[in-house]
Order: C-alpha cells, then sequence, then structure tokens
C-alpha cells in the first residue's frame, strides 16, 4: 500500500468528480423517461444508504483497504478470493468507462479514428498518473474541479438564456406510475453511479483525518448526485422526453441546441473537455483501486510496477469487450447491474458487515469477561 | 547514457501522436455545404442538389468580396441521402462538410411522400446539425430554390434563415422550424409538425444567373410563402395568410403583426400594430372530455388611422381594443376550425391534454385526430393598444371639420 495523505477537501472533489464522470455524459435513467431526474435523486438516496455500509466496515478497519479487511471478515482464502473478484471488477468497470469515453469520442468527432488510438492516448495519461501516486490523481482533482464547474455554470446559464428550457416538457409526472421510477432506480441509479462509490473503500484510509469521511464522501455524493439530476431534468425539459430517450448522448445534443447572439453556437467543445476531464477521474480511481488492491493482496512493496501491466490489460479490454456500441450499452443496462453491480456493491457489503459486526462483538466481550 | 537514448526515443515517438494530424481536414479541401434540395429522382429515389459555399467570393469586407458566384450547386441522384452524398464525391474536387448546413429544402413531390426516407440520416449523423431549419419549396424544385441567387445577402442561406426570423417576429405567418422540431411533431401523437413554404418568384430561367443580380430589380427572388401542414408524415395542405398567422398566434411565436380593423363603415381604416403578444394554452375536462382554452394577450400601438377618429378619447381606444381582439380571435378561430377539417392537429392540443390528464390521454390517444376534428375550443383575447404614435388625432379629423 502506498503512504498517500490526501484532505477531506480533496476527497470530496474526487467523490464529485466520480460520480459524475460518465454518468452525467450518458442518459442516466432514461426507461423513466420525462422523470428520469426522480430516479436520479431516488438513486441518490439508495446510494447514501449503502455508503453508510461502506462506512460502517471503514470504521471497524480504519486503516486497511476493501482487500485487506475482506481477508480480516472471512479468513484468508475467502477473502482472498473475494479481492480477486473485486480486484478484476474494478478492472473491468475501469474497462467500461475507457470505452464509454472512447465511442464517445469515435461517435461524435473522430469519426474515423481507431478506437484504440483515443483509448491508448487516454490510458497512457492515466498510466502516468497512477504512477505519480494517489496524492498526485488527487492534486489534478482541485485543479479540474474550477474548470468543471466554470464549464456547467456556463453551460446552464447559456441553455437557460436560450429559451430552450421547456419546463412543460416535464410533465406528466409519474405517467405511467411510480413503478418504472423505482424500477429504474433500483436497476440503474443506485448502482451506477452512486453504488460505485463501493471503490472509495480502497481509498477511505488515505484521508488524514477519518472524522471527515462520511462529510466528505457523502456531500461529495449529494453534490454530484443534484448535478446529475439537473442534468437529467434540463435534458428533458430541452429535448422532450421522446427526443431524450432517442439520444445517445443527451447531454451534447442538448449543448448543440445552444444559439445564441448568431455566434455562440456549436459548443459541443464544452462536452468534450467535460468527457475527457471527468473520464480521467473516472478510470483513474477505478484503475489505482485496482493497482492498490493488487499490490495490498500479492503484497507488492511498490504499486507503481503494476501500473504499467494493469494498464495494458485495461487497453485492450476496452476495445474487445464488446464488438459494437449496442452490445456494450446493452450488457451496461442489463447484464452489469443484475451480475456485478448488485452483488458486489450491495450483498456482499451487506453480508460483510453482518459478520464484522458479529465478530467485533465478541471481541470486545472476551476482554470484559476477563 | 542509457537515460538519454530512452528519453529521446520517447519523444520522437509522442511526436506521431501529438501532431494531431491523424485525421485532419484542412480548411482548402472542404467543401462547405450550406443547403440541400431533395427533388423527387427519375431513376433513383432521390435528387439531392447540394449548395456549396464558393470562400473566396464570399469574403467579407469594404472591397475584398471577389468577382465570381458566392455557390455552386451540385445535383447528384441515390436511393438513400448517404448514397447521394457519396456519389456527389464524383463531381465534387473536395469533400462534403455538413456542419455549417442551414437549410434543408424539399420538394412539394417529397412532402407529399418519400420526406419520412431522409430525416433518420439527417438526425443521426455527428456532423449535421439538427437545429438546422426545414422548408418546402412550393411551386418549383428544391434545386430551384438552393440554386436562386440573392442580392442583399451575398449567401442565399443566409438571406432564408434571417428573413424567417425577421418575417416571424414582424408579420408572424412563418415560423423558424428546425429539424429537431419536425421531428418532435411526426414522433408525437398529439402533436403534428408545420414547415414554411419557399417559393421562387419570377423568371425561372433566370434562376443563378449572375446578369440577374445586376439589376435592382431582380426577375427572380425568393419569398416565404405559406406553411405546409403535415399529417402521418405527409404534407396534406397550406395554411395561407391570416390563417396561417393564426397558426403561428395558437403556437406562441407571433411578437408584433399588422391587424386591421373597419371604422366609420370603412374596411382596413385603423391599423393596429401589436408588439408584443403572449399565447397561453390550457386545457380543462369536462364531462370527461378535454376543453381548449387559448387566451391570447398583446399590447401595441396605432400604426394607422386612415379615418375620421378621436383617438384622443379613451373610450374611442377601448372600442378599438374590442375590435381587434374580434380580428384576433377570428383568425385564430378559422385556423382552428380548417386544422380541424383536415384533421390535423398542428397546434399540439393533443399533447396538452397528455400532460394535463394522462390517464384520459391514453384512452383519446388512438383515435386522436377524430377527437381533434371535434374538439371544443375556446379563444379569448384581450387586446390593449398602449400608444398612437407621434400625432393625437389624424389629419382626417381636421379635414372634415
Amino acid at each position: 500500500m502506498e503512504k498517500a495523505k490526501i484532505k477531506a477537501s480533496q476527497m470530496f472533489i474526487l467523490v464529485v468528480l466520480f460520480e459524475m464522470g460518465s454518468a452525467i455524459l450518458v442518459g442516466l435513467g432514461v426507461q423513466a423517461k420525462q422523470d428520469a431526474w426522480m430516479a436520479v435523486l431516488l438513486g441518490l438516496m439508495g446510494g447514501l444508504l449503502l455508503f453508510l455500509i461502506y462506512y460502517r466496515l471503514f470504521k471497524y478497519y480504519p486503516d486497511l483497504p476493501l482487500t485487506s479487511y475482506l481477508q480480516k471478515i472471512t479468513g484468508k482464502w475467502i477473502g482472498g478470493l473475494l479481492g480477486l473478484l473485486y480486484i478484476i471488477y474494478f478492472i473491468y468497470m475501469a474497462t467500461r468507462v475507457l470505452r464509454d469515453f472512447g465511442e464517445l469520442l469515435t461517435t461524435t468527432i473522430y469519426t474515423s479514428t481507431p478506437l484504440i488510438v483515443i483509448n491508448s492516448l487516454m490510458i497512457l495519461t492515466i498510466m502516468y498518473g497512477i504512477h505519480k501516486g494517489f496524492e498526485v490523481i488527487a492534486r489534478v482533482g482541485e485543479l479540474y474541479f474550477g474548470i468543471v464547474y466554470f464549464m456547467a455554470i456556463a453551460g446552464i446559464i447559456l441553455i437557460s438564456v436560450s429559451g430552450l428550457i421547456h419546463i412543460e416538457f416535464l410533465q406528466p409526472v409519474f405517467e405511467y406510475g411510480w413503478k418504472p421510477v423505482v424500477g429504474t432506480a433500483l436497476k440503474q441509479t443506485i448502482t451506477f453511479p452512486f453504488g460505485e462509490m463501493v471503490v472509495f473503500t480502497m481509498f477511505l484510509p488515505f484521508l488524514n483525518n477519518h472524522k471527515k469521511v462520511k462529510l466528505a464522501c457523502m456531500g461529495g455524493m449529494i453534490l454530484a448526485g443534484i448535478n446529475i439530476a439537473i442534468t437529467a431534468a434540463i435534458n428533458v425539459a430541452t429535448l422532450g422526453a421522446e427526443l431524450f430517450t432517442r439520444s445517445n448522448f443527451p447531454l451534447l445534443t442538448t449543448i448543440g441546441k445552444i444559439q445564441l447572439a448568431n455566434f455562440i453556437e456549436r459548443l459541443d467543445v464544452l462536452f468534450m473537455l467535460y468527457l475527457v476531464v471527468g473520464g480521467f477521474f473516472k478510470i483513474s480511481l477505478y484503475f489505482y483501486a485496482a493497482v492498490a488492491g493488487t499490490a495490498d493482496l500479492f503484497k507488492f512493496k511498490n504499486h507503481q510496477m503494476l501500473s504499467f501491466p494493469i494498464g495494458f490489460i485495461i487497453l485492450f479490454a476496452s476495445v474487445t469487450i464488446a464488438s459494437n456500441y449496442a452490445e456494450h450499452i446493452k450488457e451496461g443496462l442489463d447484464v452489469i447491474p443484475v451480475y456485478l453491480n448488485w452483488p458486489l456493491q450491495i450483498i456482499i457489503p451487506c453480508f460483510l458487515l453482518v459478520i464484522a459486526f458479529l465478530r467485533n462483538r465478541k471481541k470486545k466481550k472476551t476482554p470484559s469477561a476477563s | 547514457m542509457r537515460k538519454i537514448f530512452v528519453i529521446s526515443l520517447l519523444m520522437v515517438l509522442v511526436l506521431s501522436v501529438l501532431s494531431g494530424c491523424w485525421n485532419q481536414k484542412e480548411l482548402t479541401d472542404l467543401a462547405f455545404v450550406m443547403a440541400m434540395g431533395f427533388d423527387k429522382g427519375e431513376n433513383k429515389k432521390f435528387e439531392v442538389s447540394f449548395q456549396i459555399v464558393n470562400p473566396g467570393n464570399v469574403s467579407s469586407g469594404q472591397n475584398g468580396a471577389g468577382q465570381g458566384l458566392p455557390i455552386a450547386v451540385y445535383k447528384s441522384a441515390g436511393n438513400t441521402l448517404t448514397e447521394a452524398a457519396r456519389n456527389a464525391t464524383k463531381m465534387i474536387s473536395r469533400r462534403l462538410y455538413y456542419s455549417h448546413t442551414n437549410l434543408i429544402a424539399i420538394s412539394e413531390e417529397v412532402a407529399r411522400d418519400g420526406i419520412l426516407d431522409v430525416m433518420d440520416a439527417l438526425d443521426r449523423d455527428p456532423e449535421f446539425r439538427t437545429t438546422t431549419q426545414i422548408v418546402v419549396a412550393r411551386h418549383s424544385t428544391a434545386e430551384e430554390l438552393v440554386s436562386a441567387l440573392t442580392n442583399l445577402d451575398k449567401l442565399p442561406v443566409n438571406k432564408i434563415t434571417k428573413e424567417l426570423k425577421t418575417t416571424e417576429s414582424m408579420l408572424g405567418e412563418n415560423t423558424r422550424v428546425n429539424i429537431d422540431d419536425f421531428l418532435a411533431g411526426l414522433v408525437s401523437n398529439g402533436k403534428e409538425p408545420v414547415v414554411n413554404g419557399y417559393i421562387v418568384k419570377g423568371n425561372k430561367e433566370q434562376i443563378g444567373r449572375a446578369d440577374d443580380l445586376q439589376k435592382t430589380k431582380t426577375e427572380t427572388f425568393l419569398e416565404a410563402n405559406g406553411l405546409a401542414v403535415f399529417k402521418n408524415g405527409k404534407l396534406t395542405g397550406w395554411f395561407e395568410h391570416e390563417k396561417a398567422r393564426g397558426v403561428v398566434y395558437v403556437l406562441d411565436k407571433v411578437q408584433s403583426t399588422d391587424i386591421n380593423i373597419p371604422w366609420n363603415g370603412k374596411k382596413h381604416a385603423i391599423t393596429m400594430a401589436p408588439i408584443r403578444t403572449k399565447t397561453k394554452v390550457s386545457v380543462h375536462f369536462k364531462n370527461g372530455k378535454p376543453i381548449i382554452n387559448i387566451a391570447i394577450e398583446d399590447e401595441g400601438f396605432i400604426s394607422e388611422a386612415n379615418t375620421d377618429v378621436d383617438l384622443t378619447d379613451p373610450k374611442v381606444i377601448e372600442k378599438i381594443d374590442k375590435l381587434v381582439e374580434k380580428e384576433i380571435k377570428q383568425q385564430v378561430m378559422e385556423s382552428i376550425k380548417d386544422a380541424q377539417k383536415i384533421k390535423s392537429d398542428i397546434f399540439g392540443f393533443g399533447e396538452r391534454v397528455h400532460r394535463a390528464n394522462p390517464k384520459l390521454w391514453k384512452k383519446l390517444k388512438g383515435n386522436w385526430d377524430n377527437q381533434f376534428a371535434e374538439l371544443k375550443v375556446n379563444v379569448k383575447v384581450d387586446s390593449y393598444v398602449r400608444r398612437e404614435g407621434i400625432r393625437t388625432n389624424p389629419f382626417w379629423f381636421n379635414m372634415n371639420k
């Protein structure tokens, strides 16, 4: 394990950037049509509850990352196996985000550049970042947080000044009842992006002040959740529910609609900038979690030597995991939440918490008895 | 030594990536498509005319303008839009570039049958913008429309898009419709799209000839003309003049216009020009049936009074208000009746019902065309004359004394 120390504010920023990451770019909660924003908020609430589970686990083992306390809780072999599972999961998720990132660029502006070229440029940058360590990534986060917010605020002002927002497009609320909204929240928005906070179980020990974990992480989740919900609402209010569901990247379509004063138009570049920044942090954190996990599990003294092999795995997997974008998205919507996100983000942590609770109660009782 | 070798190797490797030349498109290798015109083809399904800007000849500046024509038009055929565009490369030395396309013109024939087959290509392409405006070429082919030259604006596309903007806000018989609006209307159950008509007036022989521009009164010119009404993706009819204005009124796109009212038995005696107009459409339900309420509110000034009228009297102003209200209401009612006759809900009343009562909408949606035809619509107009220009009473007032 690296001996990194970061401030609460840096942690907060990383959480915000990680959570918004790719979630803002794709049509999150699109199955709930015009109620997408509600599905996002519902997902946020679920995500906050989930985070409390991760937080409890962290309280039991404040100096250990997930892969270490897995072994403490469930024993060396099962824990090691579960740890390996988590590492593969982190690598796979990093792969998926990298693919998302590459697909977005190849469908929108670099239409004739091969995917692997775009992906390798991104992963090389990230490998360099990982090589430099967690503190560096956190500091880069501070730098980009301001830029992202500047773009977001500029974007919102421009959209509303252009008169594109039609609040009535958000109606009728609950057209198909509350079921699709809750269904979307359970199947999608709880796990993506809020449940992905499971990655931070690897990073929580890095925080220099352990008392601020809850504030930094949950605050970051709430801010990111509200941002995503606002984005979803703006997308629907600008495009209408029908075009919103038909768009691969609704935010891109929304930004493309800005036409102000005959010269402020075609601002797609704002979207692309955000895409690169958001993609960088999301991939970096997953990647780093995988690297740190591997180093921890297999007792590597130096995590740096792992960044290259794992980086190349991510790069080549990102090109091969799906043969086309439709397949990639279908997996993301139907397979990942049920077979990966739910077990790894929700079910296993719940079990861990129960076992940890029982074990620690025993521990506490024994000294008082003796 | 080894370190220096590695670093210099890296620098060389990085060079190939950082130059950013992967897929570069030089400005001189691009043909900027400003407008596209769709006509029915003879052998193939479509004939597509690409209006391409000739950059050297439109350079702005006091006397920097070139000598030649600002645009060039190429026509190619294809069964799909992509096929036509690729066939066009046999004629055009540069790569067609669609990011700056501002106008899609569709011939009446294509609009009546087959417009749907080009829409997805326009919607899907990452380069093309769906904020591009769409017009129907009336009484002429789309090719003629995109080939015409104009005199005030060098680029004919700019003339059309600017003109639509101006006439929308000054007259309100046309309204800007882009690909997104059109598609939203096509897809929605509760709304049908309208599209502007455009007409090439005058001598068609002179279309696209530079010598025509040498005259102060060109022999051919372009004019916005009517609103095309669509139903199930096919052009079904045209709304003209006041009827078109009625439609634009309900769509809340009218800002200013002119309303003529009779006075003292004289027709068109007083003209009121609204400067601000606001339309609110709401729905209420009675016995399980939707009733549409349209409330139009406008304020403006009297721009003409060609009769003996005492404009200093507030009572007279009030009377004028009432007459203007009646006139606007009549125009709007007539448009609505005409739309009901052809059972095409161009006003989006269905969407209002949908938003207000989704449950009832589920029942009505299947048969909305007929429901719309029998829909009860109330129109309420509140018009206010605020001022009357820089004269009080017209000269007629003193003349008859």
